[in-house]
């Protein structure tokens, strides 16, 4: 992490942040975590993906709007700024909309004034303005570098995560590794190691093997003849097998034969009162957060709700950083995690699930209350408070892509989400019209992390 | 106070109880129920919610999850700027007469 420190303006006031981070982990550090207002309720947001992928982080950043914070790098003397959904009527009308929300319904817009023509007219354009998002830039964009075209690849492997570390290690012909974060093995390779470094792994006997198996993957990609492309993101795939690729602002397009679909998985800590309360987060972005951005937590209580392999491993990287783990299991454990967490006197509870979140009425941080759960052993109801809540569902397999391709999904709820109608699992593969030859593997083939980082052990 | 929310859609602040509003008035494919409350058409372009919304709509037709029809997703999956988009060359769809996805 580094040292320096940088100022930026924030909504008025100077603030000393450090460098190093992006601006949503050095909003958090200083005590912001209200980063946005949500369309039509006015509901305070927060980062939740911490992967650029939600509306909940979108700021003004030094006049453009819609920048999403909890991915871009801080830098010395930025103007940061709130921006609202209606931007175009101000403040008195986002605090209307706050209460006034409620007194709208579903589809009204297809429904109100819309005879006679004039009238709708009029209404329609009195209400377009509230549906957008910030005000426009103060300049025009810079023009961006060209996109680079990388030609015809036989065989690309998208994800670096344990089975995307595989699958390149055992394709034929020249390989393109592309993953998202700095380097490979994921976010948990990272957060596994610095937890083993600290001691904090000691015990969890499956986070030891994967991390064991994880580190053999990644020195054997290195060593073999992969192309490995990391802070490279696929944002397109296009009729008849085309990707886009983006690292920074810069786009490339390649073609290619065969496409490992190894992306993995997206956080969904499900449908609950308070799911969008800031604060409330899953397992990847709290790692995100802590592994790329250094997130200070020393000191702060963050409970972790749910379950599973990633569940423990955040647990044991929060010890590492300085902060209480308080676990509440949801579901069944394997009983040898559960007795290192007892060892190490993290709070813990079980036999409840979670029922809601809100924000404690201090402010100060957030509460989560409990009910018994389905199984026998469970308790009255439970209160707890923390500073963040996080989620360690189920995650759901990463699909876009793929189904821009043209691959045919189904809801399969027992593999996660969205899954190719057919999948039977990790190595399957079908066939675009047209298009590449597509393979699902790893968690976005509908695998548990739990079996994905069980067959990174075996590796080793 | 109202009711406590349940967030189906952030992007679009759509809850599950809206959403189950609009399937009583006679929404009953994803399709039309994206178009008439706004799930999945948002900046995150149902990253967040099309799971759990197809999720809901089989609950509450009473049906398997696999056999509800999912909605089009298009490229790209991330906003991009249009100086961005301007220097890609892609092949001109008209050009190309196949159906895309």
């Amino acid at each position: 992490m580094a040292g320096d420190k940088a100022t930026i303006r924030f909504e008025g006031r100077d603030l000393i942040c450090r460098t190093g981070t992006s601006i949503a982990t050095a909003l958090w550090e200083a005590g912001i975590r209200h980063l946005s207002h949500s369309p039509k309720y006015g509901r305070p947001r927060g980062v939740t993906c911490a992967r650029g992928q939600c509306t909940a982080c979108l700021m003004r950043v030094d006049g453009v709007p819609n920048v999403r914070v909890c991915e871009t790098p801080l830098r010395d003397g930025m103007v940061v700024e709130r921006q609202d959904a209606g931007a175009f009527y101000g403040a008195p009308m986002q605090k209307m909309l706050a209460v006034g929300g409620d007194l709208v319904p579903v589809g009204f817009y297809y429904k109100w004034f819309t005879k006679p023509a004039i009238l709708s007219r009029v209404f329609l354009s009195a209400i377009r303005p509230l549906t957008g998002v910030g005000r426009l830039p103060e300049r025009a964009e810079a023009e961006a570098e060209p996109a680079t075209d990388l030609g015809r690849i036989p065989t690309v492997v998208v994800g670096a995560g344990p089975a995307g570390l595989s699958a390149a290690l055992t394709s034929d012909g020249p390989v393109v590794l592309v993953d998202e974060n700095d380097a490979p093995g994921g976010l948990r390779l990272a957060a596994l190691d610095e937890a083993a470094a600290a001691g904090c792994l000691d015990g969890f006997a499956g986070l030891t093997s994967a991390r064991a198996g994880l580190n053999h993957l990644a020195e054997g990609v290195a060593a073999a003849d992969v192309d490995l492309r990391t802070g490279v993101r696929v944002v397109a795939g296009y009729h008849p097998g085309g990707l886009v690729l983006r690292h920074g602002a810069e786009l490339a397009t390649l073609a290619c034969d065969r496409l490992v679909w190894a992306a993995g998985a997206l956080d969904a800590p499900g449908l609950f009162p308070g799911n969008d309360v800031p604060g409330v987060l899953g397992t990847r972005a709290l790692l995100r957060l802590l592994v790329r951005d250094g997130l200070d937590v020393t000191g702060r209580t963050i409970l972790l709700v749910g379950g599973g392999q990633d569940l423990w491993l955040a647990a044991a990287l929060l010890e590492t950083r300085g902060a209480h783990p308080s676990i509440l299991l949801e579901s069944d454990d394997n009983g040898t995690d559960l007795a290192t967490a007892v060892a190490r006197r993290w709070p813990l509870h079980t036999g409840l699930v979670l029922d809601r979140a809100h924000t404690a009425a201090d402010g100060s941080g957030l509460r989560a209350e409990f009910v018994p759960g389905p199984g026998p052993g469970g308790g009255g109801r439970l209160t707890l408070d923390a500073d963040l809540v996080v989620v360690c569902r189920r995650a759901k397999p990463i699909y876009d892509i793929p189904y821009q391709l043209g691959v045919d999904l189904h809801l399969a709820p027992e593999q996660g989400g969205f899954v190719p109608r057919g999948c039977t699992g990790s190595g399957w593969s079908t066939t675009v019209p047209n298009g590449p030859e597509v393979t699902f593997v790893g968690e976005a083939a509908g695998e548990t992390p739990e079996t994905v980082l069980a067959g990174a052990g075996e590796a080793s | 106070m109202s009711k406590p929310k349940i967030f189906l859609c952030r992007c679009e602040d759509v809850t599950v109880d809206e959403f189950t509003a609009a399937f009583r008035e006679g929404f009953t494919e994803l399709e039309s129920l994206k178009r008439y409350t706004g799930v999945g058409t948002g900046f995150c372009q149902g990253k967040g919610c099309l799971c759990e919304a197809t999720g809901e709509l089989a609950r509450l037709r009473e049906l398997e999850p696999g056999d509800i029809r999912l909605t089009t997703i298009r490229p790209p999956s991330e906003p991009l700027t249009f100086s961005q988009l301007a220097t890609l060359q892609v092949p001109d769809p008209a050009a190309d007469p196949e159906e895309t996805p």
